[in-house]
């Protein structure tokens, strides 16, 4: 069953994205030389974003809809031409830098990866093929369609 | 309560953690991205990203500090899918600045979602050919993330052969799946050079760490591209999580049943 929203709930969400804000911002200005206060901004926006998602998820009635379909939804809007906060959003979060967002999410993948090393060794070379193969195929064969797709309706 | 037990209940309290992650965060981000020239226009591409995660894994592993253990590592993976959400908005609104042509690629972003067709052909010979069995259904009929464990969980059961075959995937996808696709997005662009949208849009491949990291790739090797990259594989991604289930559903799983049975005959 899924858990109910709570007030604990909702400010262990905002003091992780808190965290992550000032991480990032410190991140970007490291390794691209963005003005901290300009990215620390963008942050915001980011997890302001992401919050709302993730309190509509807990609220609406529907279990099956993950709250990713919701953030993207929410932040897809705001950046429309037609919405008059799209100017300020997008100014401000082109200042966080993807690559600066995952290196922190990878470091954290990498400390939560560490408990399944165990049985990651017991599945052996021939599990580590076929998963390779399993995603070499998923992109590439996506890919190649979206290639031919394109192509056909004049975009590239 | 102890510190200890602080920290077991709540994440936020681990200040240590967090001071190593964003030590670890900093030493990446400020080696920077490295190309290193392989051959004629190929460049492999390092990103920082491969080494806060290779820092991260040996901090766990080789244990120089004594702060990061076991709870860690739970509250990490928990701590993951909020901090997915950012970078999601991040795509989204990219999105949303480039509504116009995402209007336009319409076809296409449906048609890309067949791409796990492509899952099947190329990894259920591959597996078979290794020696698995029934478990090969379970590994190679999806990209084994979330949503798909629970159609396979529906038809077979958790107990199945199928989905101990998905969960071999599935841990290998979490342990090793970043950092293949992010070479793998690297070498393709130069083995195969299809048009840079195509790849963006086949970043969205239903594995939310693995778009980001894939999309990464891409931006540091078409920064120019960088807004429209984001925009395709944005939109493409949030198509993905909607359609990828009907998808696999009637198209993959049934194909994957199908050409076991073929396929049987020859591997026996």
């Amino acid at each position: 069953m899924k858990k109910r929203l709570s007030i604990n709930m909702v400010l262990e969400w905002i003091g992780i994205l808190l965290i992550f804000s000032v991480m990032a911002a410190i991140g970007n200005w490291v390794g691209f030389k963005y003005p901290f206060m300009e990215s620390l901004i963008g942050m915001f926006i980011l997890c302001i974003i992401s919050l709302l998602g993730l309190i509509i998820e807990k609220l609406l009635p529907y279990d099956s809809i993950p709250a990713i379909i919701y953030i993207s939804l929410i932040g897809l809007i705001v950046a429309l031409p037609w919405c008059p906060l799209a100017e300020p959003i997008i100014y401000y979060t082109s200042k966080v830098d993807l690559i600066s967002l995952t290196t922190i999410l990878l470091a954290y993948a990498g400390v939560a990866m560490g408990k399944d090393l165990g049985s990651f060794k017991k599945v052996g070379i021939r599990g580590i093929i076929v998963t390779f193969a399993v995603i070499l195929g998923t992109y590439f064969f996506s890919a190649v369609i979206a290639h031919y797709a394109l192509i056909f309706t004049g975009m590239i | 309560m102890d510190y200890n037990e602080k920290i077991k209940k709540n994440i936020l309290y681990d200040y240590r953690l967090h001071i190593t992650i964003l030590f670890v965060s900093i030493i990446s981000l400020a080696i920077g991205t490295i190309n290193i020239h392989i051959v004629g226009s190929f460049n492999l591409i390092l990103l920082p990203l491969m080494y806060s995660l290779f820092l991260a894994i040996l901090f766990y592993v080789y244990k120089p500090i004594k702060w990061i253990n076991k709870d860690q590592s739970k509250n990490c993976a928990r701590l993951m899918l909020i901090l997915i959400c950012p970078l999601i908005v991040k795509l989204a609104v990219a999105s949303g600045e480039n509504i116009d042509i995402l209007f336009n690629v319409g076809p296409a972003l449906l048609l890309k979602e067949l791409g796990s067709i492509g899952t099947v052909l190329i990894g259920l010979p591959i597996a078979m050919f290794l020696g698995f069995k029934r478990e090969s259904i379970g590994m190679t009929s999806s990209i084994c993330r979330e949503p798909q464990l629970a159609v396979l969980i529906n038809k077979y059961g958790f107990d199945s052969v199928e989905v101990k075959g998905f969960f071999i995937v599935y841990l290998i996808g979490i342990v090793l799946g970043t950092l293949f696709i992010s070479f793998l997005a690297n070498i393709l662009c130069y083995v195969v050079p299809l048009h840079p949208y195509s790849y963006a849009l086949a970043t969205g491949i239903g594995s939310t760490s693995m778009n980001v990291v894939a999309l990464s790739s891409l931006t540091a090797m078409y920064p120019d591209l960088s807004s429209k990259l984001l925009a395709y594989s944005g939109i493409s991604n949030l198509i993905s999580v909607v359609f990828s289930i009907y998808v696999y559903m009637f198209i993959s799983l049934p194909l994957t049943e199908k050409l076991y049975e073929r396929l049987h005959g020859y591997f026996n």
